[in-house]
């Protein structure tokens, strides 16, 4: 199994968002696109930089990537993001302010 | 030229010229008004030139190219990408777009370079018309807009999502944001205050307070008839709130069982001690707005004439990197007393704010006030305090 916790934080209203999947649980198409955007980005080998410090009303990212085989974590930030993270990025984030309202 | 601008502020020290602007005739307030800028422009200059000697031989040509008050403003569109700065679809002069994202981007930076220009004298963000880059339609469903250190982005809300789950319109609908997002390369180009902490907060205030100054400037609003919102119109009617931030009532600009309570404090017993958003610079910044919409509406009358120049001048001048709450007290105060007089009303007015909210002068300096000071500071010229 494996779980994806995303959190945003920052951003001119300063407040978080966060959300955690379970790629089990979820219908086995959006499970298999998430799993396809963590290839397209290279996930595991993106290097675990400390948090940095965001431009002005910037977000900052963290996603968490958790199974059997263990943990990985990267964080970002809007001006620093490798272009191929970008759609994890979007989905992660389209995502969480979906739920929002549920 | 540059003596004669010397001299009228020899003879008429700052505070006179300010009491001027205030009850003087038509004539008088705009002799007053243009001197004011004119201190503002030799100042200007202080930055080009950076010494006096060049600034005594080469005044002519620093003003040549400085060109003030001609303003350049481009906007581009990312396509709903990351690339910045995007595809230029207006540049200065333009006319209208038939999208009113780049339209709003256009006219709100006019409207805050022209605040800068008109009252404090600056031109542009660097103070020598650094040319105004705005991209727009950032990314898919970003509800955000910041300064990358180079220009300002903006995102369309949450526009990707069904309507009844948005929270955001597009941010280029608020111009204060769009004062907010500018005021951060003022903010850089000056004090340069550190992104974190209480002088992260420090660098927000001062965008919130510009930012806020710019919409009061363009609806002709006084300090009490001004709302004093931050953001309002950003939030879709699926929200109860007014906008993000209220500097008048910090902490209740929203309540929605969705985003929860507003979390600004107004008081420094409420400082909120976070890790997330920089060490809580949205939220802590509360704390100086409110001091200085106290002290605006003290001072009655157009908010960006005196506490707008009083904080203007201190951001300038005095605040520094790591600057904190505690020190922005004592240098709007102490600027209050070189701009309009040791304890004048304006000074008293500042402390008033600053106590407001919790934060007081640890110890009482009298610094020198009038002519010479503020003449020696417009030429860059440092003075013991004393
Ligand atoms: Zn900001
Ligand atoms: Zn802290």
């Amino acid at each position: 199994m494996m779980q994806i916790i995303f959190e945003r934080t920052g951003g001119f209203m300063g407040s978080k968002t966060s959300l955690t999947i379970d790629l089990d649980e979820l219908p086995s198409d959006q499970a298999q696109t998430l799993q396809r955007l963590l290839d397209e980005a290279n996930f595991f080998t993106l290097t675990e930089n400390p948090p940095t410090h965001s431009a002005p009303d910037g977000f900052q990212y963290t996603i968490i990537v958790e199974d059997e085989t263990g943990r990985h974590t990267v964080t970002t930030t809007d001006t620093t993001t490798p272009e191929e993270l970008r759609p994890l990025l979007q989905e992660l984030s389209q995502r969480a302010r979906s739920q929002r309202r549920h | 030229m540059h003596n004669h601008r010397c001299s009228i502020l020899c003879i008429t020290p700052p505070h006179m010229l300010h009491e001027i602007v205030r009850n003087g005739s038509a004539t008088q307030r705009d002799l007053a008004l243009r001197t004011i800028v004119t201190s503002e422009q030799i100042r200007g200059l202080r930055r080009v030139s950076n010494s006096l000697a060049s600034l005594v031989e080469t005044p002519a040509a620093s003003v040549a190219s400085a060109a003030p008050g001609n303003k350049q403003r481009a906007v581009y569109d990312a396509q709903n990408g990351s690339g910045l700065p995007g595809n230029l679809v207006r540049n200065e002069g333009d006319p209208p777009s038939t999208d009113p994202a780049v339209n709003e981007a256009y006219d709100g930076s006019g409207t805050t370079y022209d605040l800068y220009f008109n009252v404090y004298g600056r031109n542009s963000i660097d103070g020598n018309g650094l040319k105004l880059d705005s991209t727009v339609h950032y990314q898919k469903g970003y509800d955000n807009a910041f300064w990358d250190g180079k220009q300002m982005v903006y995102g369309d809300g949450d526009e990707d999502l069904p309507t009844a789950e948005r929270i955001f319109n597009r941010f280029t609908i608020s111009l204060d944001v769009i004062g907010h997002e500018l005021t951060h390369g003022v903010t850089q180009h000056e004090a340069n205050l550190a992104y974190w902490d209480q002088s992260g907060a420090l660098n927000e205030s001062l965008s919130d307070v510009f930012g806020s100054l710019v919409k009061q400037y363009q609806r002709g609003q006084t300090a009490s008839e001004a709302d004093w919102i931050i953001g309002e119109g950003l939030f879709t009617v699926n929200v109860n709130g007014v906008g993000i931030r209220s500097m008048k009532a910090p902490g209740t600009a929203y309540n929605d069982p969705v985003l929860g309570k507003d979390p600004q404090p107004a008081h420094m017993n409420d400082y909120v001690h976070t890790v997330d958003d920089n060490g809580g610079v949205h939220i802590n910044s509360g704390i100086p707005n409110h001091a200085f919409y106290v002290t605006a509406l003290e001072l009655g009358g157009y908010a960006w004439e005196k506490a707008g120049l009083i904080w203007y001048k201190t951001l300038t001048d005095k605040l520094q990197e790591r600057s904190t709450f505690q020190e922005a007290c004592v240098l709007t105060v102490q600027t209050a007393g070189e701009l309009f007089g040791e304890n004048s009303l304006e000074q008293q007015a500042v402390k008033k704010g600053w106590a407001e909210v919790g934060i007081t002068l640890a110890a009482e300096t009298t610094t020198p006030s009038g002519c010479l000071p503020s003449v020696m500071n417009a030429l860059g010229l440092k003075m013991n305090a004393g």
